[in-house]
């Protein structure tokens, strides 16, 4: 295994950040969350760059790398709903323009006139107040729905730049015509490697926020970052930032090559990144000390953004549980 | 990103998988057991040398020292294929991993094949006297003098957790030539042979058992060294130490990933909670595997980065350690038994690796504590990785 980018791949990592860099600064996610500033610039931006093109399964690297840098920058937009959650779900409905999400629970298909009837709520749908479109997973198959036939309710999550809502459906008329040939399970390998490609990046976000901060605040004439008790809390957090990034980028060429080890390799990132974003959280507001706590300091939408994709799609220990099954199935 | 290698690294694989098919010694023949980490066996050494001669033991060394110039990616590969095995290739890994290693980059010629080849060959057996009662992390503040007296250095001093000296034929000695110079600037390397008049050996037991002796005291009264035994340049021994530990590491954390790969692969988790640990011991070793072999990657294309490696050993010694930890508890009385096993037994392999888990996990404090502990690699982590500012 030659577990490391090729040349293209760091071009192509090398161009997403200075592109976000440039398009999404700090200063644009608070204007985000303080003033109501609007998102949709950066998305369309995203668009125009190719980024919602990548629904290849060859494409997966790429695609782990745009998720990653997104991650970093707290990315305000529907991007990893639309890439990690909807594509998967509905090949054949490619849209690079318009953004979607999944709803996988609350929603029952019932046959009606030679279609079906989607009836019911679902709740926390990651981007489902501003989505374009919605792959809904039903006992009768997966169906894409446009936003305009539900209601969404947005919901205040504790990540201020997170887009969550409560979706209902009021009795939606669908045909075969809607419904995907999609692969549920391999769509969920996606979700939550997109996810843990995102925490992933938001930990080292906050690590280098913690790094930046620790070189320059100083206490008994030194710099603290010169004290072994942080050097050590920082060496910590660098080392679970490269396991989970390593199992993260795993789980993506698992799926890029179609490797049976996909299953596996999804739960390993999402459990790793998960514990990673447990230290990091921890380790980065403690380094912080009191400037840590407040609303002005940027660490917040980091540490929030990896706690927050901790609580989706099952937590560590949920992942772990299912590691410790599949791994006596599958040869790693 | 690939999850396979290429065909010529596939070939190189079948070809030592078919050597090892057909040469590796039998169960009957191995009867003799390895005692310390300098003590090898008959068959062992006859079974060393065959991998030399062939080009096997060190496949990344020319072949007149036992390789065949193979590339990185193939030099992991042989490992790869002896750690599935649970082969071990030679029962005195620091004379074959460090002393001649570091003699093949620093030794003349002359050294290379009155000592290295002869080490390679398990003619004889080396150890290696880095640290003393007073320099352990802070090895350059070592004591052991060595004065030239004519053609000879005399040498006065300690030694300690000097592994199998008291089996060993010679000694690899980090000693200090030049007192006046600041403390990594006066240290020399010298070829000890152990029967010197003045050498003695005492060897001590370590905590898992009182007749597991492969730990040393080593002490020098007067030994007389011919000039010829100084390796490199006089007072360059920070340099032979930092190359021969530093080029070791790129392929060093392979050890704790077989490690522990046996460590998963001999725990048996029964409750839920055995199983949360479980998955955590096989994403620790999947991670250590991935990122070594981003830095063999990066080695391959001649972008040594040592301090990076601090991170494998970090992640490599405290995973199988927590491991070892784990699966002790979950054994529960049994794994009070001094004499349970824990693995099959394997002939090819060290005897410690199928003893009980409190003697696994005992032992895995050697990954912590040799070879830089955890906190020193914390401390190269944040100073040469993360760039946090010296006290």
């Amino acid at each position: 295994m030659l577990f490391e980018f090729d040349a293209e791949q760091r071009l192509w990592q090398d161009t997403v950040r200075k592109a976000l860099l440039k398009e999404c600064p700090p200063a644009l996610v608070r204007g985000i969350v303080d003033d109501g500033a609007d998102a949709a610039p950066l998305w369309r931006v995203c668009t125009d760059l190719g980024w919602t093109e990548l629904t290849d399964p060859a494409d997966m690297v790429e695609l782990a790398i745009v998720l990653e840098e997104l991650g970093r920058v707290t990315d305000p937009t529907p991007f990893l709903a639309t890439m990690s959650r909807f594509a998967p779900l509905a090949p054949g409905f490619d849209d690079p323009r318009q953004s979607g999400t999944a709803v996988h629970t609350g929603v029952t298909a019932r046959p009606a006139d030679g279609g079906w009837l989607l009836e019911g709520t679902a709740r926390h749908v990651l981007d489902g107040d501003r989505a374009d479109r919605l792959a809904v997973v039903t006992g009768a198959g997966v169906f894409v729905v446009p936003a305009t036939e539900v209601t969404a309710v947005r919901v205040a999550a504790f990540d201020p730049v997170l887009h969550l809502a409560e979706v209902t459906f009021p009795g939606v008329r669908v045909t075969e015509w809607s419904r995907t040939t999609a692969d549920p399970e391999r769509a969920r390998h996606l979700a939550v490697t997109g996810m843990a490609l995102t925490m992933v990046g938001a930990c080292r976000r906050a690590l280098e926020m913690v790094l930046d901060h620790v070189r320059v605040r100083r206490q008994f004439d030194a710099p603290i970052g010169s004290f072994q008790a942080v050097q050590h809390k920082a060496a910590d957090m660098h080392v679970a930032v490269e396991r989970a990034r390593a199992l993260a980028y795993f789980a993506a060429l698992t799926i890029a090559e179609n490797d049976p080890r996909r299953r596996l390799a999804a739960s390993m990132a999402k459990a790793a990144a998960g514990e990673c974003q447990a230290l990091v959280f921890r380790n980065a507001v403690q380094l912080f000390g009191a400037m840590g706590h407040t609303w002005e300091n940027d660490l917040q939408f980091a540490v929030k953004r990896a706690k927050a994709g901790e609580l989706m799609l099952g937590g560590a220990a949920e992942h772990r549980a299912l590691i410790a099954e599949e791994c006596r199935a599958t040869d790693l | 990103m690939r999850l396979t290698f290429d065909t010529d690294v596939e070939t190189f694989r079948a070809e030592f998988a078919a050597f090892l098919e057909a040469n590796l010694p039998t169960e009957a023949e191995a009867a003799e057991r390895p005692r310390s980490s300098a003590h090898i066996p008959a068959w062992a050494r006859r079974w060393q040398r065959l991998q030399f001669d062939q080009g096997w033991l060190l496949p990344g060394n020319p072949p007149e020292f036992g390789g065949r110039r193979a590339s990185v990616i193939q030099q992991y590969v042989h490992l790869e294929e002896l750690s599935r095995r649970r082969i071990c290739h030679s029962y005195n890994p620091q004379g074959v991993g460090i002393i001649a290693a570091s003699l093949l980059s620093f030794g003349t010629d002359e050294q290379k094949h009155r000592w290295a080849v002869p080490v390679l060959r398990a003619e004889i057996t080396a150890a290696l006297g880095m640290s003393e009662p007073g320099a352990g992390s802070d090895l350059a503040s070592l004591r052991t003098r060595a004065e030239r007296d004519g053609d000879h250095f005399v040498v006065n001093g300690q030694k300690v957790w000097t592994s199998g000296a008291h089996d060993a034929d010679v000694l690899l000695t980090f000693v200090r030539t030049d007192p006046d110079a600041p403390k990594h600037k006066g240290i020399s390397v010298l070829l000890i042979p152990t029967d010197t008049p003045g050498v003695t050996r005492r060897p001590f037991a370590s905590y898992t058992a009182a007749d597991d002796k492969d730990f040393n005291e080593v002490f020098f009264e007067d030994v007389r060294v011919p000039a010829g035994h100084l390796v490199g340049p006089l007072n360059q021994g920070w340099r032979v130490a930092s190359g021969s530990l530093g080029h070791e590491r790129t392929l060093m954390w392979l050890g704790e990933a077989e490690r522990m790969a046996r460590a998963v692969g001999d725990f048996r988790p029964a409750t839920p909670l055995q199983k949360d640990w479980y998955a955590t011991l096989v994403m620790d070793l999947q991670a250590l595997r991935l990122l070594g072999s981003a830095a063999l990657a990066r080695a391959a294309r001649g972008e040594q980065d040592v301090p990076a490696l601090s991170v494998l050993k970090v992640l490599g010694s405290e995973g199988s350690q927590r491991a070892l930890e784990r699966a002790l508890e979950a054994a529960g009385p049994d794994g009070l038994d001094m004499s349970a096993t824990t693995a099959p037994y394997h002939h090819m392999g060290f005897d410690d690796d199928c003893r009980g888990w409190f003697n696994r996990y005992a032992r895995s404090f050697g990954g912590t504590i040799a070879g830089g502990t955890s906190e020193i690699q914390r401390g190269i982590i944040a100073e040469r990785v993360l760039g946090l500012p010296r006290r």
